[in-house]
C-alpha cells in the first residue's frame, strides 16, 4: 500500500454537518416548547430561536469553510480525496437543510 | 513473539482446497442444521421465513379487503377485524419488511464485499432464532384469537390496560420487542462487518455502492430501534406493574408513546427503502451496461436521507395539537427529504440514459418500482404540507400513500433482486412465460388496489373502520380495490410458482449471467459455505477483472488465505478506510448455543406474557449466563504473532490487535444503548413540560446520600477496570482489581435499589416517581451487566484467553464501565434535579 491510511476517526466527519442539523432541531424544538409552556414574551422567544439558529448555521458554515479550503494530504491517497468531497457536500446539504427546515422560526407566530 | 503455526500448503489445486475448506466451514447434516451460523444458511432461512410471514400478512390483507369489498359486510365482526388489520400491519412491517431487507443484507453483504462471513456468526444465528420465535409468538396469538388489536402502532391509551385488558397488547409489545432484538443484533453485525471485513484493497471510495447503503441502513437501525424498544418496555411495565408513563390521569402522557413510536417509525420507512435502493443501484448499472452515475452524490444523498428521516417523525402527529411553528420544522423537513431521494432517482435515470439498457425480468420490476415509488413520493410531499395533512389524516389517503411508498419501495425491488440473484443460488434463470405475466398482474393489481384508496380517502373514508353504510360514495372504489388485491395476489402466486419452477426447470446459465462487476459472482453457483476459496485483492489503477474470470483464480487459492490452517474458519480484517489487511479473524464453528440462548430468551418473553414474573427474571438470568458462556470460547487460547495470509503478507490474529471486531461492536452497542438512554431523558423532560397533573406542590424526594454513594461506587469500579487493564498489560495479576471493581458494582447496585425504594411520589401514584424509578433502574441494570463483564474477565483470565497481548476483554470492560459511570451521573443528576424542575412548574401561566 502507498502512503498512510486515512485515520478511521475521520469517518465521523461524514456525519458532522447533519449532527449539527440534529442539534439545531433538538434545541429549537425544546426551546420553543419551554418558551411556550412558560409563557415567554413572543419577542424574547423569537430572539432566542434566532440566536440558536444562527449559532448552528455558523457552526456548519465554519466547518464547510475549514474543510473546503483544506487540501487533502497526498500521502493519504484517493480515499482522502473521496472522503473530503463527500464531507464537504454533506456540509453543504446540511447547511441548506438547516436554513429551509428552521427558517419558519424567524417568521411564523410563536405559540399558536 | 510468534508461535509456530501450521504453514499453508503451496499451490493447492482448486478441488483439494475446496474439500479442505468445505470440511471446516460446512454445516453438518440432520439436526446439526440447527447449529448453523454461516451467513449463507442464515440469510436463506431469513428470506424464506420472511416470505412466509409475507404470505400470512398478505392473506390477512386479503381478508380486510373481503370485509370492505361491499358495505355492511359481515364477513368478520369488529373485534376480529381489529385483530386482522393490526396483525396485517405488524406482520408486514416487523416480520416481513425489516427482516426481508436484513435477509438480503445477511446473504449478500459478505459476498459483495469479498469476505467469507460476518464478524459474529453466532450473533447472526441468534438474531435469526429470535426473529423466528418472536414471529411465531405473534402468529400463534392470531390463531388463539388473542392477537394485538390496537392498530400496528399501538397508540395509548387504547393499548393501555384500561381499554385493552387481556394479553392482546402484551403479545405485540413483547413479541415485537423480541423481534427487534434480532434486528438490532444484525444491524451491529452489519456495521462491524462492512467497516472491518472487506476484500483487501477495497478502500471506502472503492466499496460497491451496496456496501454504503447497507452500512448507513444498519447505523440507522442502531439509532432507530431503541426509542421503540424503550416505549415498549415502558408500556409493558405500565400494563404489568401499573407505573403510569402514558396514563394522563397520573401524570403520564399518551403522546409520549407517539413520540417514541414515530422516532422509530419514520426512519423505519427509509430503513426499508435504502437497502432496496442499494439493490437497485447494484442492478441498474448492470442492465444499463455502464458504471453507476454519481457514486459520490449518491453517498452524500444516503447520508442526508439517513439524518433527515430521523428529524421528521412529527409529521405523523400533525393533528395532535403541537404549535404551528414547531409543525413547520417538520413540514419543511418532510418536504426536503424528497431531495436526496430524487438525487438517487436521477442518478439511476442518468445511468440508464447514458448506458445501453437491456430488458429482462429484473428491469420490469425496476420500472414498476420507478412508477410506484414516484407516485408514493409525490403523495408524501402533499402530506408534508400541514393543512392538507389535517384534511387527509386518518383517511384511506394515508393508507394509499403508505402502501405506495413502503410496498413500492420494498416489493418491486425485492422481486427484481430475487430474479437478479437467484441464478447465483440455482445456476438457472426465470421462465419468461410465467415471470412476465406475473409482473404485470402484480403491477396492475397493486395500482388498482391502492390508487383507489387515494380516492376513497379524499372522499372521507376513515382508516380502521370495519364496515361502512354504503351511502358515502365509496362502494365501487372499495370493490375495485378488493378486486385489485386479488389480481395482485394471483401475480404474487405466479411469481412464487415461477421461482419454484426456476429451481427445477429454469434455463441453465453460465457463471455471472448478467455480466455484473460485483464480487458475489466470483464464486461457485450456488456459493460454498466459505464463499471464497481465497480472498480477492482489489487492485488499484487497473481495469477490474471480470468476476467470472476472477472466480477461477480464487478457486485455485491465488488470493489471500487460499489454504486451510489449524481447522480455523479464517477471514481477513482490514483497516476501516484503506481496506488494507490488518488482522486474521478466526470465526467460531457451528454451535447450538445461539438456538439455546434464543429459546431461553423466548421463555423469558413467554413467562412475562403469562405474568410469571419471577420465572421470566430467572430466564433472563439464564440468557445472560449463556451470553457469558458464549464469550468463554471466543478468540484464541495463546499468542500467535503475525500469521502469513499469502502474497508475502503476515498480520496478527484479531485477538492481538486493538481494532478487533468486538471493540467496534461494543461501540455500536453503546450507541444503541445511549439512544435508549437519551430517549428516556427526553421522555422525562417531555412529561415535565407537556403532561397534565404535574403540580408544583408535588415535591419529589430522593435520598442524596444514596445517590452520591451510587456515583462514587461507579467511579471506583471504572477506575478499578483501568487498573486491571494496566496490570495485565504489564504482565501482573489483575484479579485484585477485578475483585475491587466487582465489589464497587455490587455496592452501586445495592445503593441504587435502596434509592428506588425511597423514591417519592410512589411510582404507582405518579409519573414523576415512575420516571425516577426508570432512571435509577437503568443505572442498576447497567451496573449488573458490568458485573457480568467482570465475571467473564475472571473466567477468561483463568482459561488463558487474556494475556498482555490479548487485552480486548479488559478494554471492553473498561469501556462499558466508563459508559455506565457517565450515564449513571447523568441519570442520578436528573433524579436529584427533579424537585427543582417541578418547582419551576409554578411559574407556568
Amino acid at each position: 500500500m502507498n502512503g498512510r491510511p486515512v485515520p478511521p476517526r475521520r469517518l465521523w466527519l461524514l456525519a458532522a454537518g447533519f449532527l449539527v442539523w440534529c442539534s439545531a432541531l433538538v434545541v429549537l424544538y425544546a426551546l420553543h416548547a419551554i418558551g411556550c409552556a412558560f409563557g415567554w414574551q413572543a419577542g424574547a422567544l423569537r430572539w432566542s430561536l434566532a440566536i440558536v439558529l444562527l449559532v448552528h448555521l455558523i457552526a456548519i458554515a465554519w466547518m464547510w469553510r475549514h474543510l473546503a479550503t483544506a487540501r487533502p494530504d497526498p500521502e493519504l491517497g484517493q480515499a482522502a480525496v473521496f472522503l473530503q468531497t463527500v464531507v464537504v457536500w454533506t456540509l453543504i446539504a446540511a447547511l441548506v437543510a438547516t436554513v429551509i427546515t428552521f427558517a419558519p422560526s424567524l417568521v411564523l407566530k410563536t405559540c399558536i | 513473539m510468534s508461535a509456530s503455526v501450521e504453514q499453508p500448503p503451496e499451490g493447492a489445486p482448486a478441488l483439494r482446497l475446496h474439500r479442505q475448506l468445505e470440511k471446516i466451514w460446512a454445516t453438518g447434516p440432520g439436526w446439526q442444521r440447527l447449529a448453523a451460523v454461516n451467513h449463507s444458511v442464515i440469510g436463506l432461512r431469513m428470506v424464506i421465513t420472511s416470505f412466509v410471514f409475507f404470505a400470512i400478512g398478505g392473506v390477512l390483507g386479503m381478508l380486510t379487503r373481503v370485509q370492505l369489498a361491499t358495505p355492511n359486510g359481515d364477513f368478520m365482526d369488529a373485534e376480529t377485524y381489529n385483530q386482522v388489520f393490526t396483525m396485517h400491519g405488524s406482520m408486514m412491517l416487523f416480520l416481513f419488511a425489516i427482516p426481508m431487507v436484513e435477509s438480503f443484507a445477511v446473504y449478500l453483504t459478505p459476498k459483495i464485499l469479498g469476505t467469507r462471513d460476518f464478524a459474529f456468526p453466532r450473533l447472526t444465528a441468534y438474531g435469526y432464532w429470535c426473529y423466528l420465535l418472536g414471529g411465531t409468538i405473534l402468529t400463534v396469538s392470531l390463531l388463539a384469537r388473542v392477537a394485538p388489536n390496537s392498530g400496528w402502532f399501538m397508540y395509548t391509551p387504547l393499548s393501555s390496560n384500561v381499554y385493552t385488558p387481556g394479553v392482546n397488547a402484551d403479545v405485540w409489545l413483547l413479541g415485537v420487542t423480541f423481534v427487534e432484538i434480532s434486528a438490532l443484533s444484525l444491524a451491529m453485525e452489519i456495521v462491524v462487518s462492512v467497516l472491518k471485513m472487506r476484500a483487501p484493497g477495497m478502500s471506502l471510495d472503492r466499496m460497491p455502492i451496496f456496501g454504503w447503503y447497507i452500512l448507513v441502513t444498519a447505523m440507522m437501525m442502531i439509532v432507530a430501534f431503541p426509542p421503540l424498544i424503550l416505549g415498549s418496555i415502558l408500556l409493558e411495565i405500565e400494563r404489568a406493574f401499573g407505573l403510569p408513563f402514558f396514563d394522563p390521569t397520573r401524570g403520564g402522557s399518551a403522546l409520549l408513546w407517539q413520540h417514541l413510536f414515530w422516532l422509530f417509525g419514520h426512519p423505519d420507512v427509509y430503513i426499508i427503502f435504502l437497502p432496496m435502493a442499494g439493490a437497485l443501484s447494484t442492478m441498474i448499472p448492470v442492465f444499463a451496461n455502464r458504471p453507476l452515475v454519481g457514486y459520490r452524490a449518491i453517498v452524500v444523498a444516503i447520508i442526508a436521507l439517513a439524518f433527515l428521516s430521523f428529524g421528521i417523525w412529527v409529521h405523523h402527529m400533525f393533528t395532535v395539537g403541537i404549535p404551528h411553528l414547531a409543525l413547520a420544522f417538520f413540514s419543511a423537513g418532510s418536504a426536503i427529504v424528497a431531495v436526496p431521494t430524487a438525487v438517487q432517482f436521477f442518478a439511476w435515470l442518468a445511468t440508464l440514459a447514458h448506458g445501453r439498457p437491456r430488458w429482462d425480468v429484473p428491469m420490469l420490476y425496476i420500472f414498476g418500482f420507478f412508477f410506484v415509488f414516484t407516485a408514493g413520493g409525490l403523495t408524501g410531499v402533499m402530506l408534508a404540507i400541514v393543512p392538507f395533512d389535517w384534511q387527509a389524516h386518518d383517511t384511506y389517503f394515508i393508507v394509499a400513500h403508505m402502501h405506495y411508498v413502503v410496498a413500492g419501495a420494498l416489493a418491486f425491488p425485492m422481486l427484481a433482486g430475487f430474479y437478479y440473484w437467484l441464478p447465483l443460488l440455482t445456476g438457472r434463470t426465470a421462465a419468461y412465460r410465467l415471470a412476465v405475466p406475473a409482473f404485470w398482474l402484480i403491477f396492475i393489481g397493486f395500482n388498482l388496489t391502492f390508487f383507489m384508496m387515494h380516492l376513497t380517502g379524499l372522499l372521507g373514508m376513515p382508516r380502521r373502520v370495519f364496515t361502512y353504510s354504503g351511502d358515502e360514495g365509496w362502494n365501487w372504489l372499495n370493490l375495485l380495490s378488493s378486486v385489485g388485491s386479488f389480481v395482485m395476489t394471483i401475480g404474487f402466486g405466479m411469481a412464487v410458482i415461477d421461482i419454484i419452477v426456476q429451481l427445477r426447470f429454469g434455463r441453465r446459465v453460465r457463471r455471472n449471467p448478467w455480466n455484473a462487476t460485483t464480487l458475489e459472482w466470483a464464486m461457485q453457483m450456488p456459493p460454498a459455505p466459505y464463499a471464497f476459496a481465497s480472498i480477492p485483492r482489489i487492485a488499484t489503477g487497473s481495469e477490474p477483472v471480470a468476476p467470472d474470470q476472477l472466480a477461477l483464480s480464487l478457486a485455485r487459492g491465488e488470493g489471500y488465505l487460499g489454504f486451510a490452517r489449524n481447522g480455523w474458519q479464517e477471514a481477513l480484517g482490514v483497516h476501516m478506510t484503506s481496506g488494507e489487511p490488518d488482522q486474521v479473524i478466526v470465526l467460531p464453528q457451528p454451535t447450538y448455543l445461539p438456538l439455546i440462548t434464543a429459546l431461553f430468551t423466548g421463555a423469558a418473553v413467554l413467562a412475562m406474557l403469562f405474568k410469571l414474573y419471577l420465572l421470566s427474571l430467572a430466564m433472563v438470568l439464564v440468557t445472560l449466563g449463556l451470553f457469558v458462556l458464549a464469550g468463554q470460547r471466543a478468540g484464541l487460547g495463546r499468542d500467535y504473532g503475525p500469521l502469513p495470509i499469502g502474497h508475502g503478507v503476515s498480520v496478527p490474529p484479531h485477538t492481538e490487535v486493538a481494532s478487533a471486531p468486538p471493540w467496534l461492536a461494543l461501540i455500536c452497542t453503546l450507541v444503541a444503548d445511549g439512544t435508549l438512554f437519551t430517549s428516556l431523558i427526553f421522555g422525562t423532560f417531555y412529561l415535565w413540560i407537556a403532561a397534565p397533573h404535574w403540580p408544583s406542590n408535588l415535591a419529589p424526594q430522593a435520598n442524596r446520600m444514596l445517590a452520591l454513594g451510587v456515583i462514587v461506587a461507579l467511579v471506583i469500579a471504572a477506575a478499578a477496570a483501568r487498573g486491571s487493564l494496566r496490570s495485565t498489560s504489564a504482565g501482573s495479576n489483575a484479579q485484585g482489581w477485578i475483585g475491587l471493581a466487582a465489589i464497587a458494582l455490587l455496592a452501586a447496585m445495592t445503593a441504587a435499589v435502596g434509592l428506588i425504594g425511597s423514591v417519592t411520589p410512589h411510582p404507582h401514584e405518579h409519573a414523576l416517581g415512575a420516571t425516577a424509578w426508570a432512571l435509577i433502574g437503568f443505572v442498576a441494570l447497567h451496573a449488573g451487566i458490568g458485573l457480568l463483564f467482570l465475571i467473564s474477565n475472571l473466567l477468561r483470565i483463568r482459561a488463558g484467553f487474556i494475556s498482555p497481548r490479548r487485552l480486548t476483554d479488559l478494554r471492553l470492560t473498561r469501556l462499558w464501565l466508563d459508559y455506565t459511570t457517565v450515564t449513571g451521573v447523568i441519570a442520578l443528576g436528573l433524579v436529584l434535579a427533579l424537585p427543582a424542575l417541578v418547582a419551576t412548574l409554578g411559574a407556568r401561566p
